[in-house]
């Protein structure tokens, strides 16, 4: 059950970066002039953040569709919605009034866009959770345990390498 | 043959830094693939040209001889049409009572230069932004007023960029007639 809330968190916020990327392609030039409304980077940058933010989103979204590198795909969601958060949250508290540039359309910025990005980090952090890594058991709440573990292979008088790495159960 | 490391040889959070290191690389090739297919897009982000924000680009502010900063800061019709039309903003009008008439942006109380504040000085208190405006785009007469206003006390006045005739051009909110709130009437045989 866990595990199949977790896919649906993945595949729905890949989809989500996916479709984000796909709305802006058509019309970067705009997209890099909303980024440049928030007035948080200096004019000669705001073009290459643009087309990075757009790019970041596809390997992302894809990252999180196909489960490639999906925790640490998660872990690029998650910092992008944070910064998102801010740069909107900023905006908002100095009264600039603006376009989103979340999706392509005239979406204005507002504290609804604000919330959308709070509610987007849950599946995020959702599919970022140890608990989703295959090599969990062997460093559960990452590497908390992993010393203690260590020190039961060294008495065994095995190493690492002869057990081979995420498939042996202790 | 390599020996077990140390007890506390590796860093404690390995599984941390792996996936610190996967979502660089994320970043990195997100990055190469987005510099890269900017150029295939149909209307590419102009890389290497600044971009500034609307209301700081040159075409949407008065433009004052010699450089000079504006005395108040200005708003673009892009960044003040929302607010009129959610009436979450105090629009002024310091052109002339005649060009008032004719047409102004919707709400907007008359005010020129010289006039009266009262009747514009007890809606600061329900307004937090003022909006000023007249019809060039030196924006003189509106700095007058919105300066007068300054000193009278609002914490938030701007000049709007391009004046009236910008505002028009944009097909922004606009409508005619006298300021009723001012005092003002239409002249005999006016509709």
């Amino acid at each position: 059950m866990k595990r199949n809330v977790v896919l649906v968190c993945r595949l729905a916020l890949g989809a989500a970066f996916l479709y984000a990327a796909a709305s802006k392609v058509p019309d970067m030039a705009t997209f890099a002039q909303d980024l440049a409304n928030f007035r948080l980077l200096p004019p000669a940058l705001v073009s290459y953040a643009a087309s990075i933010v757009v790019g970041v989103e596809v390997v992302a979204g894809l990252a999180l569709v196909t489960g490639f590198g999906a925790r640490a795909a998660a872990l690029v969601a998650a910092s992008m919605l944070v910064v998102f958060i801010g740069a909107l949250s900023q905006a908002l508290l100095r009264g600039i009034d603006l376009r989103c540039g979340c999706f392509s359309g005239q979406e204005n910025a507002t504290w609804g866009t604000v919330l959308r990005d709070v509610v987007m980090l849950l599946p995020a952090l959702a599919v970022m959770s140890p608990a989703q890594d295959p090599n969990s058991r062997k460093h559960p709440r990452l590497g908390a345990r992993a010393p203690e573990a260590r020190a039961r292979r060294a008495a065994s008088g095995r190493s690492d390498l002869q057990r081979g790495s995420g498939t042996t159960k202790y | 043959m390599t020996s077990p490391p140390p007890l506390g040889g590796q860093p404690r959070y390995d599984g941390g830094v792996r996936i610190l290191l996967h979502a660089l690389s994320l970043c990195a090739a997100g990055a190469v693939l987005g510099l890269a297919g900017n150029r295939l897009t149909p209307r590419p982000a102009p890389l290497g040209v600044p971009v500034v924000a609307a209301a700081e680009a040159p075409g949407a502010m008065c433009q004052l001889p010699g450089g000079r900063v504006p005395p108040v800061p200005r708003l673009s019709v892009e960044e003040a049409t929302p607010l009129c039309v959610a009436c979450s903003a105090l629009f002024v009008d310091a052109r002339s009572a005649a060009e008032y008439q004719a047409g102004h942006i919707s709400g907007a109380v008359h005010l020129p230069p010289g006039a009266p504040a009262e009747p514009v000085l007890w809606r600061l208190g329900v307004y937090k932004t003022v909006i000023v405006y007249d019809r060039n785009p030196s924006c003189a007469l509106a700095d007058e007023v919105a300066k007068m206003l300054l000193e009278r006390g609002a914490q938030d006045v701007r000049v709007l960029t391009g004046a009236w005739p910008a505002w028009t051009a944009a097909g922004a909110p606009g409508s005619s007639g006298p300021c009723a709130v001012c005092g003002e009437h239409a002249p005999r045989g006016a509709p």
